[in-house]
């Protein structure tokens, strides 16, 4: 009770209305990331009461999760790769002028996930914390696997499966360039260090959505022009769709899970929640189009890691993702390190730090749902003001991530031979999926054959992994007899 | 002050064209390039530094540019390649710094630097389970089947694990991992059966009984765990530690070079600086330049050794 007392202190509420709204911006702006954020932040909360200093970190964190979904439905620029799965749904809605209705959708699902999975934190993070560790490398690469499986769902009337496979394993491809990280070998590199690191997510996603969207609008024969209606669709109210709380609860179940394993991040928590509630949803939902269900169940997923990926910071000191980990940072530089020490001797600091994230959490619904019909209005700019002012945002938004102009060309590159592939029917959709996962997938599996001295044998031996290959399959499943029915069909 | 105005003003136009004076140093601000992103542990060194200098040193003022990735080998390159007049300095850390030389990959060698000195540290030990029948450097040294996780190929783990196969006549199933959290979920998971790793990123889960430090690798024992025995004392001669120094493009006019060892020899000395990067878990290593350089060169011909043998 007292702790609660703490957390209603207005110098804490003004704490966390601070950080959030800040980290509400960060993630909104491609380019910056609420782990640079944090990090940049850790020295200078030394100074400051360790509660607020950590109540203001948790506020950043949990805004910018859910500040990444903005730019993604409005421009379709994630603002963290956490929110692709968004864009998917999230930008065809606000070409239909449904754009006010996405905006709503995402913060109330996001508001979802991140209380359940806060709830879950402060319910039973030491519990939790210790089944997590039985996930290994093995059951990491299931994981991945499990994502990948999305690519074949992907496959419906208009692309064929084929090609949507070809697409996801040339995302693979891409992902090889860079260093091995079994070996130190360097693969596709040609002697660049720009390429040594691999090829960078943010520029990739920048150039694949945004960018192709602004070269589709340039390329269109007739400027289209405004439809009155759709203004005024923008500006109305429309109800929350019915049904639209089980994919919530899906995508806030899904993120948590995946939050509270270690070094699992929000991204894949968002694909996977996304593709869950696909295959729930079945063809009427119509997903690719502007579902929002696709949205609700993507954006509970991210927020749900929010809560999730604290629980083996807090409890084992293992952060579940980068930001965790730089907020363990400001954890340690108050003398508090994970542990049970956190829940007994610093519990007058941990637990007001845990309450502030439902607050973090009610600001930034408030703060959503308030902006929203205003920030919908941004569909509304015609394509001759939109095209050169989005192009010079994802110019910024590759460059200002590492500083590098090397990003802003790959940027382009992806943009223009996006493009191409689009022309020609192959799905970005997988592309990215094999980009994002691809190398998730080839540490799991690298590593698991380590431990497993070269036999395959661990990917099947322990409880955890037979469950999950009963999922890949479930998820495998539907998609593969609609595609053979398909083809008998014809 | 005016005249002060005046000099910044033509320095910023480039006119001041001839070498600046030591007297005069520094008109403008001192960019501290630092390999690494901001608000890791490498950045928050810096951070401290420049906070604490500025402080103590009238007209001494700090930019800090992170210039990241390819461990550490895109910054590294950017200070060599700076214009020694003393307005570029850097962070360097080890074993990366010279692990690019020896894999041959780096545009520069250790000629390419003025060394300022060394920072700080942190050192490599041995962590095993907590449940793990492995107490000792002897009980690992049995082990040739046994699983082992390092951070990546060519880190300070992993040419800490090679040399101690070399010394204990063992070969590990070695687990390269992408940094030591994957390395602290597999030691606490029970999915390797021991790591070469950092006192910073383990020593919470020692002191809460999460995981056994069995070894540190350093000449003496640690303050902070003084229970746990050296490598030495277990008879095998293993030494490794991650240090953070400081660094200047080479060529630095010596009068600038002089100015810029006192600076970093005094926030060193300095209480404050001391207890900040005690705060934030930044263990200190105090080295003159010539040591560090000296430092620098044997770790270099050891790790050309490890390279030999395996490269990568």
């Amino acid at each position: 009770m007292e702790y609660i007392a703490i957390v209603l202190a207005p110098a804490s509420l003004l704490a966390i209305l601070t950080g959030t709204v800040a980290g509400v911006v960060i993630g909104a702006m491609p380019g910056l990331t609420a782990t640079m954020a944090v990090g940049l932040l850790v020295p200078f909360t030394y100074t400051m009461d360790p509660v607020l200093g950590l109540m203001l970190l948790g506020g950043i964190y949990a805004g910018a999760m859910y500040g990444g979904s903005i730019p993604a439905i409005l421009l379709n620029t994630p603002g963290t790769p956490a929110a692709v799965a968004t864009a998917l749904e999230g930008y065809p809605m606000t070409r239909q002028g449904r754009g006010r209705l996405a905006l709503k959708v995402s913060v109330v699902g996001s508001f979802m996930g991140g209380m359940l999975s806060a709830l879950v934190l402060l319910m039973f993070a030491p519990l939790l914390a210790k089944q997590a560790l039985a996930f290994g490398p093995a059951e990491t690469f299931l994981l991945a696997l499990m994502g990948l499986a999305g690519i074949v769902s992907i496959a419906d009337e208009d692309t064929s499966l084929i090609k949507a496979l070809l697409a996801g394993v040339l995302g693979m491809i891409i992902a090889v360039i860079g260093t091995d990280a079994m070996s130190g070998g360097l693969r596709y590199t040609f002697g660049s260090i720009n390429l040594i690191d691999g090829i960078d997510f943010m520029p990739a996603l920048i150039g694949l959505f945004s960018m192709i969207q602004m070269l589709d609008i340039a390329g269109q024969r007739h400027e289209t022009t405004i439809d009155a209606s759709i203004l005024e669709k923008a500006q109305k109210s429309e109800p929350m769709p019915k049904g639209i709380a089980r994919y919530m609860a899906l995508g806030s179940g899904t993120g948590t899970v995946v939050g509270v394993l270690p070094g699992e991040g929000a991204t894949i928590a968002a694909f996977l929640s996304y593709n869950f509630a696909k295959r729930i949803a079945g063809v009427k939902a119509k997903f690719g189009t502007g579902a929002p269900e696709g949205i609700a169940a993507s954006e509970a997923g991210n927020n749900g890691c929010v809560g999730g990926s604290l629980v083996p910071t807090l409890t084992l000191g293992i952060p579940g993702n980068s930001v965790a980990a730089a907020l363990m940072g400001a954890f340690i530089i108050h003398g508090m390190i994970p542990g049970p020490d956190l829940f007994a001797v610093h519990a007058d600091k941990t637990y007001p730090f845990i309450y502030s994230l439902f607050i973090a959490n009610v600001v930034f619904l408030i703060v959503g749902i308030s902006v929203a019909p205003y920030l919908a209005r941004i569909a509304l700019i015609p394509p001759a003001i939109m095209v050169p002012v989005i192009s010079a945002f994802a110019v910024l938004g590759s460059y200002a991530l590492n500083q590098s102009v090397f990003d802003v060309y790959l940027m382009i590159g992806f943009a223009f031979f996006g493009l191409i592939l689009k022309k020609i029917g192959y799905s970005l959709e997988a592309l990215i999926l094999g980009l994002i996962l691809g190398p998730i997938a080839e540490g799991g599996f690298s590593q698991g054959m380590i431990i497993g001295k070269g036999s395959p044998a661990i990917f099947f031996e322990s409880n955890i992994a037979k469950v999950m290959w009963v999922i890949i399959l479930g998820l495998l499943t539907p998609p593969l007899v609609a595609h053979v029915r398909r083809m008998l069909r014809r | 002050m005016l005249k002060h105005t005046f000099a910044a003003g033509l320095a910023v136009l480039g006119l001041a064209a001839g070498p600046a004076l030591a007297q005069d140093y520094p008109t403008k601000s001192i960019e501290i390039i630092v390999p690494s992103s901001a608000g890791g542990s490498t950045d928050t060194t810096a951070r401290i530094f420049a906070e604490i200098a500025e402080k103590k040193f009238d007209g001494f003022n700090f930019v800090i540019n992170n210039i990241k990735g390819s461990g550490g080998q895109k910054g590294f390159e950017a200070i060599a390649r700076a214009k020694p007049d003393g307005y570029t300095i850097g962070m360097v850390f080890t074993p990366q710094l010279v692990a690019h030389i020896v894999s041959g990959r780096a545009s520069y060698t250790l000629d390419s630097f003025h060394i300022m000195g060394n920072m700080g540290e942190d050192p490599a030990l041995v962590a095993v389970p907590k449940d793990s029948p492995i107490e000792t450097l002897d009980d690992l040294a049995k082990g040739d089947d046994l699983t082992v996780a390092v951070n990546g190929i060519g880190s300070d783990d992993f040419i800490a694990a090679k040399n101690f196969e070399d010394a204990a006549g063992v070969s590990f199933n070695l687990l390269p991992t992408k940094g030591s959290t994957e390395q602290k979920s597999a030691i606490l998971g029970g999915h390797v059966d021991a790591s070469f790793m950092n006192l910073t990123q383990i020593i919470g889960q020692h002191k809460s009984d999460d995981a056994r430090i069995i070894a540190m690798l350093t000449r003496d024992r640690s303050d902070l765990v003084p229970d746990v025995p050296t490598g030495v004392e277990q008879g095998y001669d293993v030494l490794m530690t991650a240090t953070r120094g400081f660094v200047a493009p080479a060529g630095v006019p010596d009068d600038i070079a002089a100015r810029l060892d006192e600076v970093l020899a005094d926030v060193m000395a300095d209480p404050e600086f001391t207890q900040k990067a005690e705060a934030s878990s930044i263990y200190l290593l105090p080295m003159s330049g010539p040591d560090y350089l000296a430092y620098l060169e044997t770790l270099q011909a050891d790790t050309q050794k490890v390279f030999d043998a395996a490269p990568w």
